[in-house]
């Protein structure tokens, strides 16, 4: 009978209803290996998931969104989402929520126990960061050359602050050799002067960023002499660069903001500088100004002559007594003079003279007195032996010879 | 004059220390005016420098050492 007979959509929504009423296909967990991904531009993700005996066809809506980049075929992944069926193709497929990278929980690890190490080693200090230089006239950057995050932080600075140069060292920032790539760009940009370094890149999966989870890349930024700035992905993948680095930013962009400063700002800085420079040194003018004033209003300039006045009458002062004590002066001497001028030397020399003739005459006549030659006048004699005058008996003996001399003459005689 | 050497952050530096100096108002007159004469002369230099700003030159260096412009677009 026809009317036995249903339509397609009848049975497919039996089907429908079959799969919703089972509450372990409304929440399911699987794994296996993504083939044929295709990323629509709607953004929703297509993909068959197998292992290796069965597939399953599989589209995570909105996974542009979802996902921080697009997984690629032969990837090991977790699913988690609900399997229902399409009705269109009338196939059972898995709708996914989630899709994760099997094996991140041995990345996980891995990670942990090298932060531990290097952190335990002394490698995350906050003495040992440096300071990143607050005006940079050079930068570094080590990242891919064709990648968003060197295009985001151009851009960045030369909006911010464009008196500052970019040098690129092009690096592979992806894959196994990523990492001693990094390394080696990290240690040539030592040779370029430059005031900052950014390593980095933009956002991924933990397997796209696992370079900058290498022992070898934490190395070179803690060893590099330069200031590095890390700016890894996205704000919240954390790497062990970025406990490394002198700075963490969380994206490339978010690194050229804190590498320079805002020109505007600087402008602006430049300028309040300026007129605060105008206005305090004007204060200080004015306030000397009214310093002066106030002098200028004090006696000196008003009536200089009260100043002066009591000095020029102690000058009067001494003056008169100088004179006066000249004068005295004067008159004393004169009145010496004038004695000395009465005195009887001026007056009458001739009864000095006089004088002093009589007590000439005087001491003469004492003198004649004394004059041996008068005694002999008397009849004495005097008498010489060898020119000596003879005064005693005993000087002489027997023989000797002996001048006498009279008043008129000397006679030579013998002792007998 | 200015140091031409002398870093554009250091000139800043100098000029808000020159700043804060002048706007205490303990400095002698004569102190006072040349202090400001310099504070001038590194709002110049530091004018100068900013007007100087011009885009950004960005370089790659190459695996050879080669260093050639690198343009962004």
């Amino acid at each position: 009978m026809v009317e036995d007979y249903i339509t397609v959509s009848k049975v497919t929504d039996y089907i429908i209803e079959l799969f919703r009423s089972d509450s372990n296909l409304k929440h399911v967990l699987i794994k296996g290996e993504l083939s044929n991904v295709k990323l629509y531009p709607s953004g929703h993700l297509y993909f068959t998931l197998k292992d290796e005996e069965s597939q399953i066809k599989g589209v995570m809506f909105g996974a542009k969104y979802k996902l921080k980049s697009k997984p690629k075929s032969g990837t090991k992944v977790l699913i988690k989402g609900k399997i229902e069926v399409y009705k269109n193709y009338g196939n059972y497929q898995l709708y996914a929520d989630e899709i994760l990278k099997d094996g991140i929980g041995d990345l996980h690890r891995k990670f942990e126990e090298l932060k531990e190490k290097l952190n335990k080693e002394g490698l995350f200090e906050q003495d040992h960061k440096k300071k990143i230089p607050k005006f940079p006239k050079r930068i570094g950057v080590v990242t891919a050359a064709n990648g968003a995050a060197i295009r985001d932080i151009i851009t960045t600075i030369k909006r911010r602050w464009p008196l500052c140069e970019v040098m690129l060292f092009p690096s592979l920032v992806q894959g196994e050799r990523a990492g001693e790539n990094i390394v080696r760009q990290i240690k040539r940009s030592e040779n370029f002067n430059l005031d900052t370094l950014i390593v980095g890149r933009g956002g991924g999966s933990i397997e796209d960023l696992w370079a900058f989870n290498e022992e070898i890349v934490a190395r070179a930024i803690y060893m590099c002499n330069t200031p590095v700035i890390s700016a890894v992905g996205h704000e919240i993948d954390f790497t062990i660069a970025d406990f490394v680095a002198d700075l963490r930013a969380p994206t490339p962009t978010a690194a050229a903001e804190l590498a320079v400063p805002q020109f505007k700002e600087i402008r602006n800085d430049v300028d309040q500088f300026n007129s605060r420079a105008n206005l305090a040194i004007n204060k200080t003018l004015n306030e000397n100004m009214a310093r002066l004033d106030n002098i200028v209003s004090k006696k000196l300039f008003t009536s200089p002559g009260e100043i002066y006045a009591p000095k020029e009458m102690q000058l009067d002062l001494t003056v008169n007594r100088l004179v006066h004590s000249s004068k005295s002066l004067i008159m004393k001497n004169q009145n010496r003079l004038d004695l000395a001028k009465s005195s009887s030397v001026f007056k009458n020399p001739g009864s000095i003279i006089k004088a002093k003739k009589e007590n000439y005459l005087l001491q003469f006549s004492k003198l004649e007195l004394l004059n041996p030659l008068n005694t002999l006048k008397r009849g004495y004699t005097l008498a010489k032996s060898e020119g000596k005058v003879i005064s005693s008996s005993k000087d002489l003996k027997s023989g000797d010879e002996l001048e006498v001399e009279f008043n008129d003459g000397n006679v030579n005689t013998k002792v007998i | 004059m200015v140091d031409e050497n002398v870093s554009f952050e250091d000139n800043l530096k100098e000029l808000e220390e020159i700043v804060e100096k002048l706007e205490k108002g303990d400095v002698p007159l004569d102190n006072a005016i040349e202090e400001f004469k310099k504070a001038m002369d590194l709002v110049k230099a530091c004018d100068d420098k900013l007007k100087d700003a011009q885009d950004t030159i960005a370089k790659i260096v190459n695996e050879n050492g080669e260093i050639v412009d690198f343009d962004v677009e």
